[in-house]
């Protein structure tokens, strides 16, 4: 299947679907040093969500950090 | 006197945003020059690789902690209320905080709000349990609806964001002021001088919040210092009432007994 993080297409040739757990690891070396927040096509996924959300092919996964802003 | 943001009585009516500084050690130089207990910032898409973003984000906490202050999440970037919506759920769970700057831009050149989409939104977050800082144009009536939604604190802006115009329709906010005296409003965006930040208070706004004017300043640190001075300036200005124009001169000095060169005329 194929997914996107962050705009970053991944192949996965073995799997149908993958938790939003797993698809982290894609990600980051060790999610569990990062502060981030996660949606999931465009909804907002919580962190006690993680190990049963799955990730589908064609699913789009954004992985959001924070950043200065005004 | 104390600014009033959802119950949170603060110090200073000033509330900075944490962007376009010349490093992290100048923002948060300058961020406690200002006196400022709020700070703004934002959710991106990161390169995993680099850290920038948390060091930013150790500087803010470190920031917050050490004037007792809050944190205030935006969501830049967003184009929908439904962008905005999932934004502010992703901020509140990583900044523990339900004050969101809602921020839903219609129109990339001058980065105008979309009033339609920004009233929805609202309307969802309150509806989620979140106390809602709307950043919205200088209309009356929409920032008359967004009150009316349970928005206690309305954010018109000045100018368009980044440009430093200062106040482009004073009477527009003015009016505002007049028309929702009991809201707490604060000018947000488009500032960029104090006496810009000045005026606003002079209005009777109850806050002022800015970014680029400090950041981009030659000096950033002395010019927060110079915007929480402006804001002071401009709150005892009003509070202490202004004088009302007139339309002939009256001198000051009293005419009785005007010197010898009136003695014959």
């Amino acid at each position: 299947m194929n997914i996107h993080i962050n705009g970053k297409a991944y192949a996965l040739s073995h799997e149908i679907h993958i938790s939003v757990s797993s698809a982290l690891t894609l990600h980051f070396i060790e999610p569990q040093q990062s502060t981030f927040a996660v949606a999931l096509n465009g909804d907002f996924v919580g962190k006690t969500d993680y190990d049963t959300t799955m990730v589908k092919n064609g699913d789009s996964l954004d992985v959001l950090q924070p950043i200065q802003g005004g | 006197m104390s600014l009033n943001i959802y119950g949170q009585n603060l110090d200073s009516r000033l509330l900075i945003g944490s962007a376009l500084y010349p490093s992290p050690q100048v923002m948060k130089q300058a961020i406690l020059a200002s006196g400022s207990q709020v700070v703004t910032l934002s959710l991106k898409r990161q390169n995993p690789n680099e850290q920038s973003g948390q060091q930013i984000w150790h500087y803010l906490q470190e920031i917050v902690k050490q004037t007792n202050g809050h944190l205030l999440p935006n969501t830049a970037g967003c184009k929908t209320a439904k962008e905005a919506v999932t934004l502010a759920h992703m901020s509140r769970e990583i900044f523990k905080t339900d004050w969101i700057k809602l921020e839903v831009i219609g129109d990339d050149y001058n980065l105008q709000p979309d009033p339609i989409e920004l009233l929805h939104g609202a309307e969802q977050l309150i509806a989620d349990g979140f106390k809602v800082l709307p950043y919205c144009t200088d209309d009356l009536v929409l920032c008359q609806r967004l009150y009316d939604l349970g928005c206690q604190v309305i954010m018109p802006w000045a100018s368009p964001i980044g440009t430093g115009k200062g106040l482009m329709n004073p009477y527009n906010l003015e009016t505002i002021r007049l028309r929702l005296p009991d809201a707490t409003l604060i000018l947000d965006a488009g500032i960029g001088k104090p006496s810009d930040a000045c005026l606003a208070m002079e209005m009777g706004y109850d806050g002022v919040l800015l970014n680029s004017a400090v950041a981009l300043a030659d000096n950033p640190v002395l010019m927060a210092k110079a915007f929480g001075q402006a804001l002071q300036a401009g709150e005892h200005g009003y509070v202490a009432g202004i004088m009302q124009q007139r339309q002939t001169a009256h001198p000051s000095t009293p005419t009785l007994d005007t010197p010898f060169w009136h003695q014959n005329s």
